[in-house]
């Protein structure tokens, strides 16, 4: 891909939680169809930088350009208004009702009686059922609610969800926690396949040949600042590790100056 | 693991397992109780669930979307009061009338259920912009709205509704008062909304996860205002049907209607826990306690014996919904 203006740009993102400094002025770009492999420790503040992108926080400061405008959401549904779609690690069902209604959560089809819009259940059974055969992955009824579903199956609902609705930009914070070996690599898959239609994707993991398998890029966050910002073939994942644990940094990938400290 | 023909079923049985506790009381109050089983009773039951059931419609809509609203009862006493006092002729009633007189009806209905609206927008308000706890927000309204009845009826009463408003409980319609059909209308258009519209189903799965919800780009905040609202348009429909009947107003109006409302909730399978539920359950709660209402009545024994059934019958319900829940785990 080549940067002319990128899809995303994060210039200096900070967020403090009272007295903690969860980012301490993130910057980096995401190009179309580029997948960024967003690495780093537990509390290194990777989902706090999703949620941010997302409309779910207020940054404390800090600017972000999205398609070419500068932009800050303020709420998820602005987020999603733009083209972003989000996979949170907590996941985010509502387990006292069906697949279905979760698929569609928000975005119903409705056809309007006398005004008044009316669930479309037949039509909204049969795209869920699509997208479900689709990508190979295997749920018992789909009027089940999802209370009554395994971790993996959750988790894959949630992943068929942002498949279906596409968008520009997708977020995936941990999504292969809770998958099986098959489901993984379906997975991965599956982000190739999105990004291959030019969407942009973020997807955070804390196992590296994950991150490889699937990533044009590493960004490294530690302790809420880039510590490395490499491209895939650049690098190794020893040397990610390193970043990782503080051991080397190495700058943006895309200036020629890498900053080096540590 | 069974087959999901068997499981199809076992879920109908469950999700309406509280008509099935009403079609069993029923057949064993006629059986047992003398001059129980005629159209007469069944009839006066129904009416009798009027005011409570439309209450409850209000109620298990708040309570699905994961809230609480103990108001209801004061705000239908405060609705019904002042209809009494604009429409009726007597005692503190001013007799207000309209030409044609036909429009007292819809006049006075518009006004009932816009007093209950504005006491639920208070009441919205206070919990969702200034994010205060609903139990505490609407037990304060409980209180205050009582008492603001007491004050402006000065504790005195307002009878005797023009007739073309009373005819509404006393006109039947295949043996039923009208009043008691427009319960029964509420139930369907309400259970259609939860079932079939976005609103409904939004609804639903914000009791069920509040924050899935607002990260799927729902607007939480408006949903759940609105469903305090309508909780209050609804109690000032109940307190304008309340009005009808005793064509009039008293001070202490519906009092104690909110435990029964609460218990035809419980009882009909709404989840204190919010996201489970189902009007046509709540209805058939409300028609199960006044039918074992009458039946203590017809027995001749003293009213408190209903209270004491009542009291264990929500337990019933409560201990029931862990078995039901028991049983989905066993199933999925
Ligand atoms: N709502 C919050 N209130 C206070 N502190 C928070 C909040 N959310 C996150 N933090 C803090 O911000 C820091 C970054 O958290 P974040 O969840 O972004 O980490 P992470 O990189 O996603 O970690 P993990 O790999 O464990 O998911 C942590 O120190 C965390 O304790
Ligand atoms: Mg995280």
């Amino acid at each position: 891909m080549t940067e002319q203006t990128p899809l995303l740009r994060l210039d200096n993102i900070t967020r403090n939680f009272g007295a903690i400094e969860a980012l301490r002025g993130v910057s980096f770009d995401i190009a179309r169809g580029e997948v960024v492999a967003l690495l780093g420790d537990n509390g290194a503040g990777k989902s706090t930088l999703v949620k941010i992108i997302s409309g779910g926080l207020e940054a404390s400061s800090g600017r972000m350009i999205f398609d070419g405008e500068e932009r800050m959401f303020n709420s998820p549904a602005e987020a999603k208004a733009a083209g972003i779609e989000t996979v949170y690690q907590d996941l985010s069902l509502c387990t006292n009702v069906d697949v279905v209604a979760n698929f569609f959560m928000g975005r119903e089809i409705v056809k309007r009686c006398f005004g008044i819009p009316v669930l479309q259940e037949k039509a909204m059974y049969d795209a869920v059922e699509k997208a479900i055969t689709n990508a190979g992955t295997r749920i018992p009824s789909l009027r089940t609610n999802v209370e009554h579903l395994s971790g993996g199956q959750r988790q894959a609902i949630e992943l068929n969800r942002f498949v279906h609705w596409g968008g520009k930009l997708v977020l995936l914070d941990e999504p292969f926690a809770a998958l099986g070996v098959e489901q993984t690599r379906r997975g991965l898959e599956m982000i190739k396949r999105v990004a291959a239609q030019g969407i942009g994707v973020v997807v955070i993991t804390h196992i590296m040949a994950q991150a490889f398998q699937v990533a044009d890029r590493m960004v490294v966050i530690r302790q809420g600042k880039v510590a490395g910002d490499v491209r895939r073939e650049d690098t190794s994942p020893d040397e990610v590790i390193r970043m990782i644990t503080g051991e080397a940094s190495i700058g943006r990938a895309q200036e020629k100056k890498p900053q080096l400290h540590a | 693991m069974i087959s999901s023909r068997q499981r199809a079923l076992v879920e109908f049985l469950l999700d309406n397992l509280v008509w099935i506790m009403l079609a069993i009381v029923l057949a064993v109050f006629s059986l047992t109780i003398p001059n129980y089983f005629q159209i007469g009773i069944f009839v006066n039951i129904i009416e009798q669930s009027t005011f409570v059931g439309v209450m409850a419609i209000g109620l298990a809509i708040v309570v699905i979307a994961g809230n609480m609203d103990l108001s209801i009862e004061s705000t239908m006493a405060l609705s019904a009061m002042i209809t009494g006092i604009l429409f009726a002729s007597h005692g503190i009633g001013i007799g207000f009338t309209t030409t044609p007189a036909w429009l007292v009806l819809p006049l006075s209905l518009g006004i009932a259920v816009a007093v209950g609206a504005v006491i639920g927008a208070l009441n919205a308000w206070l919990v969702v912009k200034v994010r205060m706890n609903a139990f505490i927000v609407t037990l304060a309204a409980f209180i205050w709205v009582r008492g603001l009845v007491v004050a402006i009826s000065g504790g005195r009463s307002a009878q005797d509704l023009a007739p073309e408003i009373r005819f509404m409980a006393i006109e039947p319609f295949l043996y039923i008062p009208l009043i008691a059909w427009v319960a029964i209308i509420c139930f369907v258009i309400f259970t259609f909304i939860m079932r079939k519209t976005p609103f409904g189903r939004h609804i639903t799965m914000i009791g069920g996860n509040a924050v899935a919800t607002f990260r799927a780009g729902i607007r939480v905040d408006r949903l759940v205002a609105i469903s305090f609202v309508l909780a209050g348009a609804i109690s000032g429909l109940a307190g304008w049907l309340l009005a009808i009947r005793t064509s009039g107003a008293t001070a202490n109006l519906g009092v104690g209607m909110l435990f029964n409302a609460f218990a035809a909730v419980v009882i009909g399978g709404v989840s204190l826990k919010g996201g489970i539920g189902q009007l046509p359950g709540v209805y058939a709660g409300v028609l199960l306690i006044y039918s074992i209402h009458t039946a203590i009545n017809l027995m001749g024994l003293p009213a408190h014996y209903t209270q004491m059934i009542l009291g264990g019958m929500v337990l019933a319900a409560v201990l029931l919904d862990t078995a039901k829940l028991q049983i989905r785990q066993k199933l999925a």
